[in-house]
């Protein structure tokens, strides 16, 4: 299924702002959705600062001043000493350059959350739609399921996952992927269960499609909105759990660079370095103000029956 | 009417004012702790309840601590003596004395207490010395031992000590959870009155107490719990603290810099210990072990993962306890050393991959494991991976298969009573079927005998059992079977309007506050 | 008669739901390799005693036999003592439910009185460039990792400033000085019930960070939520008449639009809520609140596993039991909503 066909047909649309005498112009889907974002400062915000992100965590042995520091290695002449031109962050307990640590610190963090967010998405996509389609027991069976998954308070299924089978980045996306699943799968099957009543697709099935191909070709792709808002805006929320979960020491363990672990480590030295744990909050905070952004600006954007 | 009713309520009146003038507000020390209960059975006690036990309960002897005039101070007993072959032990007991609930102290209570303690306590092994124990008449109690042993350090021990009321020990005998609210069973100098689990405990005046009061004394002790250090700090400069346990490192500066604070730099006898698995190779060659033991940075691990305040040790026993001595030896850092031992053990570096367990929980040893292996890395060029574990899971990997456990456990050690030859070095590094604390699995036949005759040799001669084991320390520091970081200290910071503090090391995890005083 | 076959049957799902939670509670804890014996005794246990406490626990049955016995007794409202404290899960659970509960409650009255009013504001600014902040500020809310705000209120306003206490509850000598009487175990209410001024002045100096730092997620969701159906309700015919009539535009918003905007906020309120119960927890944390939250983090790094066990399943029981109500309520009060 490809990129263009996923932004279905054209779109005219006169914004707040535009000048009346002009022509609407015409854009396809795509160009509607990157003009849409130029003119938004707070999407463009966004959308930058996810990319400079995703830069820190692919470029980081190139970026960070310290790479060594970053991955761990310690500098125990320089601990904590305060911002300044050599350390633009100032350094933490062990001496290690704050920036590099925060550089670093966005590899965990991007990386589980797009791990996290993905194998939610491919278990709880088919599962949606099948329940959705088929309906009757197996319905049943699935939303039953999905519904104990979420009976539990998502983080606190995630701890004590982490916690009964050891700390460590592993466990925790692992913890963090049996408690997302099941948002997907409920998000797909109820838009599943809308569209299947829908002419179409009572066409299609009088005409003898099978199901499997009704499925993946006409239902799935009119799924797809919904969930890229979710996605965007899910990798933002488990941006937080993980960092949550390396805060109370069940996520990344040292001497990995995670901000998270990192603002529970500079919390004993919050009067005399507040550096040290200041930095890695602003980080996650933006990072996840950006990602609930552009999930908010997508939406927008797919379903402008809502009101902006 | 009316007039009456005016007159009741100015006399009433009166009264409250008078009444209040006479009420004295009872003088409260307020103290943010880390401490937590785990039982309030003082014959199971094993933990970091001992600060409460500590206070409420008593022992028949008190260790006093290093420097001090006399070696022991008299507390339940008033006296003892020593027959010549070191066997036969005979305490007096103090006169008068009497439990919380009313009982009397009587050497038979002295006898069920120890008796129980041996048979259930956590701690119970540091009776197996004892054969028997009985009461001579009311107050005196024989000690019949199966081999010497140092009995009143024993006796003075913070564990597996402590003398319990008889009437509680029935009532303990009749239900198994009597102790488990917590009750007030002891002799001690405080009572239990309140307790909230995981929050709060507040201990109140023994009046009755033996050693008797002062008016500058503390009447109710009032314990928070507050486990984050940043915390406790903020308690305790605010005002709403009067004493801290567990202060940020980073603020010992500003602390001894403050007026309105004095601070006290301890010894205590906490020391952290590394295992080195000698069965899985290379770790099982003398030499590469060694060649670890000098290419350990010992200086940089106290200066930043202890702050500062730590020696480094000498072989397993801590400095301040007995059998401690300046004639065991100790390693360096010495990078060339290290280098050395290396090409002489053969060991090819690009093969090794050593893994470093520590306890997630433990501050010191998060920062200490990232020095090591930088060091380690650097000086040796090998590989090392460090795992935070929970301090549960750790224990239980390395005690259940050694052949698939880790290569380095470091560990916080302290003995159960100050004698870290009994304890510490025979916990940690004598042989053993199933290890025990022995996570070295090392078994050297020489430094066990060593060892067990100095523990025989204790019970009569000290200085004797010293040299045994500073013979057994030489040899276990040469083969290298653990490295020996440092013996921490510790630190506290005591407003200026409270006197009395007074750290005593033999008892870790207690501060006895009856020595302290309003300051004048 | 729709509405109560509806209401057995989610009642009756609850409960599959409940079943089904405690056999994947129970099956987490056994799985994991860890050794509830040596908590229960400490580590320098020997051998011998931990196969005894072994024995005792019940450890070495049969794992259906073991589940059998837990259901029984969580039947009879026993969740099994913890290990640490040896005290019974449910006790702990409820003598540090009040606190929790007095936390959880200033958070959500900051938030409503903060959230409906900005909501509102930000409805009236709608289209105007001021409109970015207001959004921004909401979503601000529920972008903030909470254990981090908790540090930065501490920081500003607690080790910088000195305005504010950083922990606990209530300074400890006031116990002694002016002691607050248990009667619903919320200090702020008690002490106001009994008029102890010192003791209630105190108490709410030291909730204001906590409760604030708590209260930053449900503001922003609640503020957004209100933002929207504000502004569904402001597009309605009815409104554009009252206008043309000439009535006074506070009175429009306030009493008439904000009427009928509330009620899918309230939803929003009741889901916060639920959320909350996480957030609480590092909260607690961080400001050593002495609730649920802190013994929480005690049994997760302690692996005492029957507590584990017994948090998480009242804090999904809670969960249930909350998200029913809401349904349910739904179902009573909004024709619109679909009972199938």
């Amino acid at each position: 299924m490809s990129l263009a066909k996923l932004f279905l047909g054209k779109r005219a649309e006169k914004l707040p702002g535009d000048n009346f005498d002009k022509e609407p112009v015409e854009r396809s889907g795509l160009q509607h959705t990157l003009y849409v974002i130029r003119r938004d400062v707070l999407a463009m915000f966004s959308v930058g600062w996810i990319a400079l992100m995703l830069i820190f965590a692919i470029f980081a042995p190139i970026i960070s001043p310290y790479p060594e520091q970053g991955r761990g290695r310690n500098n125990a002449d320089y601990r904590l000493l305060a911002p300044s031109s050599d350390n633009w962050m100032g350094t933490d307990e062990l001496g290690r350059d704050v920036l590099s640590r925060l550089i670093y610190g966005a590899r965990p963090a991007m990386v589980a959350s797009l791990i996290v967010v993905s194998a939610a998405m491919l278990i709880g996509t088919p599962l949606g739609a099948i329940a959705g389609y088929y309906g009757g027991w197996i319905d049943e069976v699935i939303m039953r399921i999905t519904d104990l998954f979420l009976a539990f308070p998502s983080l606190l299924l995630a701890m004590a996952i982490v916690s009964l089978a050891g700390p460590g980045l592993l466990n925790a996306v692992m913890a963090l992927v049996v408690s997302w699943w099941p948002w997907y799968t409920r998000l797909v099957r109820s838009t599943t269960r809308s569209l299947r009543s829908q002419y179409f697709v009572e066409a299609a099935r009088s005409i003898g499609v099978r199901d499997s191909v009704i499925i993946t070709r006409h239902i799935l792709p009119n799924t797809i909105t919904p969930i890229i808002v979710q996605a965007t805006i899910d990798i933002g929320t488990v941006i937080l759990a993980t960092t949550s979960l390396a805060f109370l020491g069940l996520g990344t363990q040292a001497p990995n660079a995670d901000w998270g672990l990192m603002i529970e480590q500079g919390r004993q030295y919050l009067r005399d370095a507040w550096w040290y744990s200041m930095f890695p909050g602003i980080a996650i905070f933006l990072t996840v103000l950006a990602f609930n952004l552009l999930g908010d600006t997508l939406r927008d954007i797919f379903d402008p029956r809502q009101y902006r | 009417m009316k007039r009456q009713f005016t007159l009741l309520l100015v006399l009433s009146l009166l009264l409250m004012l008078v009444g209040s003038n006479y009420a004295q507000e009872p003088q409260v020390l307020r103290v943010a702790t880390t401490r937590a209960i785990t039982t309030w059975n003082p014959a199971t006690s094993f933990s970091t309840e001992a600060n409460y036990i500590a206070n409420i309960y008593e022992t028949l002897v008190v260790v006093n601590a290093p420097g001090a005039e006399e070696e022991f101070s008299p507390a339940l007993a008033t006296s003892w003596e020593t027959s010549e072959d070191g066997l036969t032990w005979t305490f007096n007991l103090r006169e008068g004395v009497t439990f919380h609930d009313g009982a009397s102290l009587t050497a038979d209570a002295v006898v069920r207490s120890i008796d129980l303690a041996r048979e259930i306590g956590g701690a119970g092994f540091i009776w197996f010395p004892l054969s028997t124990v009985e009461a001579v008449d009311d107050l005196t109690v024989q000690f019949n031992l199966a081999y010497p042993a140092p009995l009143p350090l024993i006796l003075g021990s913070t564990y597996g000590a402590w003398i319990i009321s008889p009437d509680a020990l029935d009532a303990y005998a009749a239900d198994e959870t009597y102790f488990d609210s917590g009750v007030a069973a002891g002799t001690g100098p405080y009572m239990l009155a309140e307790y909230t689990p995981d929050a709060e405990i507040v201990l109140m005046a023994n009046e009755d107490y033996w050693g008797g009061w002062n008016d500058n004394q503390f009447d109710i002790l009032q314990f928070s719990i507050v486990a984050d250090a940043v915390t406790q700090e903020q308690l305790l400069l605010g005002g709403e603290a009067d004493f801290a346990d567990r202060l940020p490192p980073s603020s010992y500066d500003a602390f001894v810099e403050n007026p309105d604070f004095e601070v006290f730099t301890e010894e205590t006898l906490f020391n952290y210990v590394g295992f080195l698995n000698v069965l899985r190779p290379p770790l099982d060659d003398v030499t590469f072990r060694q060649a670890l033991s000098y290419a350990t940075p010992y200086q940089q691990i106290i200066d930043v993962a202890a702050e500062g305040l730590a020696t480094q040790a000498r072989g397993a026993v801590p400095q301040g306890v007995f059998p401690y001595s300046e004639d065991v030896p100790q390693y360096t850092y010495d990078v060339e050393m290290a280098q050395q031992l290396l090409a002489d053990s053969g060991v090819d570096p690009s093969t090794v991959s050593l893994r470093i367990t520590y306890a997630a929980e433990n501050a010191v040893e998060e920062t200490m494991a990232p020095l090591l292996k930088d060091a380690w890395e650097e000086a040796l060029g090998i590989e090392v991976t460090i795992e935070a574990i929970l301090f549960g899971q750790q224990w239980e990997e390395a005690k259940s298969d050694p052949a698939n456990a880790q290569d380095v456990f470091l560990l916080l050690y302290w003995p159960t009573y100050s004698d870290a030859g009994a304890d510490n070095l025979w916990s940690m590094f004598r042989s053993s079927e199933a290890p025990f604390f022995n996570l070295s699995y090392w078994a050297n036949e020489d430094f066990d005998a060593l060892i067990d005759e100095a523990g025989t040799v204790s019970g009569t001669d000290l200085e004797a059992a010293r040299d045994l084991y500073t013979q057994a320390q030489t040899i276990m520091v040469e083969e290298a079977p653990g490295l020996f970081f440092m013996d921490v200290g510790a630190w506290y910071a005591v407003p200026t309007y409270i006197t009395g503090f007074e750290y005593n090391l033999n008892y870790p995890f207690s501060i006895y506050f009856y020595d302290f005083e309003i300051a004048a | 008669m729709q509405k109560l076959e509806y209401t057995l049957r989610r009642l009756f799902l609850s409960l599959l739901v409940l079943l089904g939670m405690t056999v994947v509670t129970f099956a987490l804890t056994r799985i994991v390799p860890s050794n509830p014996a040596s908590l229960y005794l400490g580590t320098r246990a020997r051998p011998e005693q931990l196969e005894a406490a072994r024995e005792e626990l019940g450890l070495n049955d049969p794992i259906p036999q073991q589940y059998m016995r837990y259901l029984g007794d969580l039947l009879r409202g026993d969740l099994g003592n913890s290990l640490a404290t040896r005290q019974p899960i449910t006790k702990e659970i409820l003598s540090r439910l009040p606190a929790t509960a007095e936390l959880l409650l200033a958070a959500l009255l900051i938030a409503i009185l903060a959230g409906i009013p900005l909501g509102v504001f930000s409805a009236q600014l709608h289209g105007k460039p001021a409109d970015i902040f207001v959004r921004a500020f909401s979503i601000i809310g529920v972008s903030l990792p909470q254990f981090w705000l908790g540090l930065l209120l501490q920081l500003f306003f607690g080790l910088w400033l000195d305005w504010l206490p950083i922990a606990s509850r209530i300074d400890s000598t006031l116990r002694f000085t002016s002691p607050i009487q248990n009667i619903t175990g919320l200090f702020l209410v008690d002490s106001l019930i009994t008029c102890n001024w010192i003791a209630f002045q105190d108490a709410f100096l030291h909730i204001i960070l906590p409760a604030i730092t708590l209260a930053a997620y449900p503001i922003g969701l609640i503020a957004r939520m209100t933002r929207a159906s504000m502004l569904e309700v402001m597009g309605q015919n009815y409104i554009r008449t009252a206008e043309a009539y000439g009535l006074r535009r506070r009175l429009i918003i306030y009493v008439y639009a904000l009427k009928n905007a509330i009620i899918p906020t309230l939803t929003v309120i009741g889901l916060t809520f639920a959320y909350s119960l996480t957030g609480a927890f590092y909260v607690e944390i961080i400001f050593n609140w002495p609730g649920l939250g802190l013994f929480t983090a005690r049994s997760f790094l302690n692996l005492d596993f029957p507590a584990i066990m017994g948090i998480t399943l009242f804090g999904a029981t809670g969960y249930i039991i909350i998200n029913l109500v809401i349904d349910l309520l739904q179902a009573y009060i909004d024709p619109r909503v679909s009972l199938s």
